[in-house]
């Protein structure tokens, strides 16, 4: 065929907020070559070393579940504590995990599909403003994107593509302030967005059974945009309610969420979504994130930092935690509140 | 409310009046799930919902605190992910879609995103979460809102999902898939449509005890009042019972609408 023969695609638009991608599919694979496992290595550890080998300040990371349903809550407390900062957060579906960076000041660019809401229990004050300032002082900058996009941005970084072609964002001011570009197809001549594939160095994944390599299960509930932010990472660390034994992973491989070769680290972490629902295991815990979202009421911020000193940097780990929010008992309630066995509102603390 | 329903409840049965059987629907967070939830139970549909982040047909057994809550894949068909989920009404299979925001114009779009410069706002909100997907997939969207003026405004700040844009074919102009785009919009006062020629929003239905006069007055853009002007009928006995008793019986959102 003779180049002037050849089909061109057309760029329409593109966004405001336009960036080179910081780890592009050739970086991802070399890193992949050279960092990611070859063997079935024992990947236990506990979240306080997993979070020093594998997170560090100015990281992108992505975070697993939504809102707050299997987050993974006692690897978050640990990167709260160990003072990591300046984070650059993929933030589809997200809600208490990143108001808990936002609200510590923790976060410097947010890719954002939905943030700051607790969905149907409310918007946190305070929460809202620590944002709003924070954007007004230059602090905190926002690429917008949505829910349907940053799902397919995850999904390409873990096909190890650059970018997916969707039909989303067209006519919406999203695009406005997104990094997407409208294209011309050139095989339909329809308009379509491409979006960039987002990948990340690093994603913390709450799951409900792992083996100790890191083979793992997510046994109920939606999956969310966990394959891509998983396959699509420099490093998952992974945190598991349980582990089991391998022998279980190979007789029922069907069910394997992924395979151990994405996984760095896996931490042994019972209740580790608490606050949150972890779907088939306990419910959420509404009474706390009301006394969250009521400690958000106060704007002068003082109630808010109490509430991360009395349940986050005043405890040395997630098991103190979990005995302040009420221990065996609360947790119990919250299992028989998963399965419909008793009624929301309960006193059990 | 003086008739002994409050404005969250009206609104959650008039929308649930307007979902037609034997379709999928997309459901939000919020009100949405209120709706869809009586509208299985008062009139017994054969709805399949969709939840943006898996959810595929669950029998919800109660009201859903998040689009990823266990309530919403219980007894599912299937539980797929957010990509599956938004691709799923990409290709066309989104027959209603729910949307809400803070600001609404004559043209159906919406805004969630900001008050003010999107840079250094006046006010944030969550943004787009899957309403802009939804917004531009969804066959029909209904639209479900606080009828007051600051919120019915000329111009929203910001478009977080898309109406009838400007107009006729807009939405076609910029490659929204034809044939989309807003049906209903669901009201504290009232029940509103768009006028097909020019896709401006247009009065379909008065609440009861709301005036013409009423919805001019809150209305900050201009709104076609038809000669004819329907009536919503107040909610039942037995839609109220069941919304209170049975859809949300801690009145995590009903309460919402007292005082």
């Amino acid at each position: 065929m003779v180049e002037s023969q050849l089909i061109e695609m057309k760029i329409l638009d593109q966004g405001n907020k336009f960036q080179e991608p910081k780890i592009t599919p050739n970086d991802f694979r070399d890193w992949v070559r050279k960092n990611k496992p070859r063997t079935m290595e024992d990947k236990t550890m506990d979240a306080k070393t997993a979070v020093k080998k594998f997170i560090k300040s100015d990281d992108i990371v992505s975070i697993s579940g939504c809102s707050f349903v299997r987050i993974p809550v006692a690897v978050l407390h640990e990167v709260l504590r160990q003072g990591i900062k300046d984070l650059y957060v993929a933030a589809g579906t997200r809600s208490y995990d990143v108001n808990m960076l936002t609200d510590n000041g923790r976060v410097k660019h947010i890719d954002a599909g939905y943030i700051i809401g607790l969905e149907v229990l409310g918007l946190p004050r305070m929460s809202r403003k620590i944002v709003e300032q924070a954007l007004a002082k230059g602090e905190l900058t926002i690429t917008e994107w949505d829910n349907g996009t940053m799902a397919w941005r995850h999904k390409a970084a873990g096909m190890g593509i650059p970018f997916m072609a969707v039909r989303s964002m067209m006519g919406a001011d999203g695009f406005k302030y997104s990094g997407a570009i409208k294209v011309e197809c050139p095989f339909t001549k329809e308009k379509m967005v491409l979006v960039p594939a987002l990948y990340t160095d690093v994603a913390l994944i709450h799951v409900h059974e792992s083996d100790i390599y890191g083979n793992a299960r997510i046994s109920s509930g939606a999956v969310v945009e966990d394959w891509g932010k998983v396959r699509g990472a420099k490093r998952v660390i992974l945190s598991t309610e349980k582990i089991i034994d391998t022998k279980d992973i190979r007789k029922n491989s069907d069910r394997t969420f992924v395979p151990y070769f994405y996984v760095d680290a896996v931490v042994e972490a019972p209740y580790g979504c608490h606050p949150g629902n972890m779907p088939g295991m306990y419910y959420v815990d509404i009474e706390h994130l009301t006394e969250y979202r009521n400690a958000c009421e106060d704007i002068t911020g003082e109630d808010l930092k109490q509430y991360y000193e009395k349940y986050i940097f005043g405890v040395e780990s997630f098991e103190e935690y979990l005995e302040k929010i009420g221990g065996k008992k609360r947790l119990k309630f919250l299992e028989d509140l998963e399965f419909l066995k008793v009624k929301p509102g309960g006193n059990s603390k | 409310m003086s008739e002994g329903y409050n404005e969250m409840e009206l609104m959650t049965v008039i929308a649930s009046r307007e979902l037609e059987d034997k379709k999928i629907i997309y459901v939000g967070t919020g009100i949405p799930m209120l709706v869809t939830s009586l509208a299985q139970k008062t009139r017994n549909l054969e709805i399949t919902p969709i939840f943006e982040v898996g959810g595929i047909g669950p029998q919800i057994p109660t009201l859903p605190l998040s689009v990823a809550c266990s309530r919403t894949t219980w007894r599912a068909l299937r539980v797929a992910d957010s990509s599956e989920a938004f691709e799923i009404a990409q290709s066309g299979f989104a027959d209603y879609a729910f949307l809400g925001g803070a600001q609404i114009d004559a043209y159906g779009n919406l805004n969630s995103t900001v008050i003010g410069d999107h840079d250094s706002p006046k006010v944030r909100f969550p943004g787009s979460g899957g309403a802009n997907p939804f917004a531009s997939f969804a066959w029909r969207t209904i639209i479900i809102m606080n009828h007051e003026k600051r919120r019915f405004v000329e111009k929203v700040d910001y478009i977080t999902s898309p109406g009838y844009l400007d107009g006729p074919n807009s939405r076609e102009r910029v490659g929204l898939p034809p044939g989309t785009g807003p049906y209903r919009v669901i009201t504290t006062k009232g029940t509103f449509d768009f006028e097909e020629k020019s896709k401006r929003m247009r009065l379909f239905a008065l609440n009861p005890g709301i005036t013409v006069e009423d919805i001019i007055d809150n209305t900050g853009f201009e709104i076609i009042i038809p000669k004819k002007v329907r009536q919503n009928e107040p909610p039942t006995r037995e839609e109220l019972r069941i919304l209170r008793e049975e859809v949300d019986p801690y009145r995590i959102i009903l309460g919402r609408g007292e005082g």
